[in-house]
């Protein structure tokens, strides 16, 4: 006997072992009719839901945009305070608090790889004025060193009170 | 006046024909020209797209230049019109894509990408790195991070966030990844590399065979998956094992459709499901659909016997870490990604990101929709859509998406009825990809 002859056999045995079992257990080949109202509230839901998502992510990148922009101009502050036009500058956005748009941007006092020389820290907030925002403090770190209480001296402006240690 | 207007039609019809072809060859000259350029500029190296990577695209450095934000989201954007334009051509009645040229097309997207550097992710590094533990230093990948093995080559490549992290894949992927370790770093990149485009085109030929049973054009859906930019630029540009997992998937959705399903093909595509989920845990999800829709002992078994087959061989090579999905699920559950919807939602109320309790509500949430999915199933929906959007609700909820998550659905969604199916997994990668264009529109240098 064929594969296809005893897949059939098999199947016609199947089919006769259903319909001993009440209707709304057996297997269906096509779905049961509802009462019509169903496609149309999964597909309000669904449109729905797509709003939703869809407003949630042009929010967010309007947000991100946004944050953008501000670092641009912590980034212009930076290099227009120290006179480096130097591009490894690390931004902190939690020191200051995450949510209180205030950054701490960190970058070298001289020419060399990312934080191999001495860094110089300045804490930055406030409205974007001609591309700028305006430096209210900050603080010296050691060569390799990270943003750390501890490893923080020279500390200079009202943001920069309390954070030194020596 | 009705002969005038048809005639108008006609002319219009015979005009469209005229330029379809021509269109079609200009879209799919901008998705090789896109895909090239991501991947000649980003074998220039030094970029923040481009993971730290033994250097591998070498022979392509010199041409482009070093991938920036600016170049790939453009290229990115170019893709994405060029696919849509494309498939809304090849789904018209009258398709001017011959199956040839959607052959050649798909073949050459993954080919350009296939011989480029790793793109946007560092995960093949961890693959790698979990190999060559077990391989080469007798580690258990369940039960310790790639830092344990600081001292390997490979380590210098594993992403940050992962350095600690043991696998969360499955058993069967890891035994699969082990005789790799062997190559050597490099070898290991190029065998993970070939086995995810072997993956995709096995992947595309049962997309191929499931379109052709059901009665679609199986030249529009190799397009929709094959032609794809988050298929190609991130799921084969970044090597994932998802790649592996949906050849699983198609296989047993394959199996479900010959013209003459048997018990055996059933128990089949039910085991099938079971490989896949222990490449990776995710398309477990296809089982309570496939069983409440065959409603017949076969499947139950074949799940049942590859089930203790794998957890056998997981136990016997891992240890009990090495069958406990549950517990890497749970973990990687915790974890929030900036593309997650639920990060962005949380935004849109004025909250900083995704709290505990929203992971709780997001499962509540996810288990309503499969609940529901379950009961059209066991009235006579169509398992393969019924999975497909399980698939879809889970990456839409979880609050750690990854673009290769969103391509999870998309090989069942050319095979089925269901067209909101496509529609909506369309849609969730078109916001993926709208959400990725802010350092465009304020670019930070």
């Amino acid at each position: 006997m064929s594969e296809s002859a005893a897949s059939e056999a098999a199947l016609a045995a199947d089919e006769e072992r259903w319909r001993r079992l009440p209707s709304w257990l057996r297997p269906r080949t096509v779905e049961l009719k509802g009462s019509g109202n169903l496609w149309l509230i999964e597909t309000t839901l669904l449109v729905l839901v797509g709003i939703v998502l869809a407003t949630a992510t042009i929010n967010d990148v309007a947000r991100q945009t946004g944050i953008n922009h501000r670092l641009i101009a912590d980034l212009k502050t930076w290099r227009h305070y120290t006179g480096h036009d130097y591009h490894n500058i690390s931004v902190d956005q939690e020191t200051l608090g995450s949510a209180s748009q205030r950054e701490v941007l960190c970058g070298n006092t001289s020419p060399g790889g990312p934080k191999a020389r001495t860094q110089l820290c300045l804490a930055i907030w406030g409205p974007v004025v001609n591309g700028r925002r305006s430096v209210h403090g900050g603080w010296y770190l050691p060569p390799y060193a990270e943003d750390l209480p501890s490893e923080r001296y020279g500390c200079f402006g009202a943001a920069a009170q309390g954070r030194c240690p020596r | 006046m009705s002969v005038a207007v048809q005639s108008g039609r006609g002319v219009a019809a015979v005009r469209s024909q005229r330029w379809a072809p021509a269109l079609a060859a200009l879209l799919a000259l901008l998705l090789i020209l896109a895909a090239a350029e991501i991947v000649i500029d980003g074998a220039a190296g030094l970029s923040p797209l481009i993971p730290k990577s033994p250097d591998i695209a070498s022979w392509l450095g010199g041409i482009g230049e070093r991938l920036g934000y600016r170049v790939f989201l453009i290229a990115l954007l170019v893709s994405t019109g060029a696919y849509a334009g494309l498939i809304a051509l090849a789904r018209r009645a009258a398709s001017p894509i011959s199956t040839r040229w959607a052959i050649v097309l798909v073949a050459a997207l993954q080919l350009i990408v296939f011989a480029g550097p790793i793109l946007l992710s560092t995960d093949v590094f961890s693959y790698i790195a979990y190999a060559r533990m077990g391989v080469e230093h007798g580690l258990n990948p369940y039960t310790h991070g790639p830092v344990a093995i600081a001292s390997d080559p490979v380590f210098q490549y594993v992403g940050h966030d992962w350095e600690l992290v043991a696998t969360a894949y499955g058993p069967l992927y890891t035994l699969l990844s082990y005789p790799l370790a062997l190559l050597g770093v490099v070898g290991a990149l190029w065998a993970m590399k070939l086995e995810a485009l072997l993956a995709s085109a096995g992947t595309l030929a049962l997309v191929w065979r499931c379109a052709r049973v059901r009665g679609f054009d199986p030249v529009a859906a190799i397009l929709v998956v094959g032609a794809n930019p988050l298929y190609v630029i991130y799921g084969l540009g970044g090597a994932h094992n998802d790649m592996l997992m949906m050849l699983a998937m198609m296989a047993a959705v394959s199996l479900t459709l010959m013209r003459a399903p048997s018990a055996r093909r059933e128990a089949g595509a039910a085991a099938w499901v079971v490989a896949g989920a222990l490449i990776k845990a995710t398309v477990a999800v296809l089982l309570p659909f496939m069983i409440v829709s065959k409603r017949r002992l076969a499947p139950i078994l074949g799940t049942v016997a590859a089930l203790a087959l794998g957890a056998l061989a997981g136990y016997a090579a891992f240890g009990i870490h090495g069958i406990d999905i549950v517990a890497a699920l749970n973990r990687d559950a915790a974890f929030v990604s900036t593309d997650s919807f639920a990060n962005e939602i949380a935004h849109l109320l004025g909250k900083p990101g995704v709290f505990p309790v929203d992971h709780d509500l997001l499962k509540a949430g996810l288990v309503l929709i499969l609940l529901h999915l379950l009961w059209r199933t066991w009235r006579g929906y169509d398992w393969v859509a019924a999975s497909g959007w399980a698939l879809l609700a889970i990456s839409v909820t979880s609050t750690w998406l990854l673009a290769w998550y969103i391509l999870w659905p998309l090989p069942l969604a050319v095979v089925t009825r269901d067209r909101r199916l496509l529609l909506a997994t369309l849609a969730v990668q078109a916001l993926f990809i709208v959400h990725q264009i802010s350092p465009l529109l304020a670019p930070v240098q």
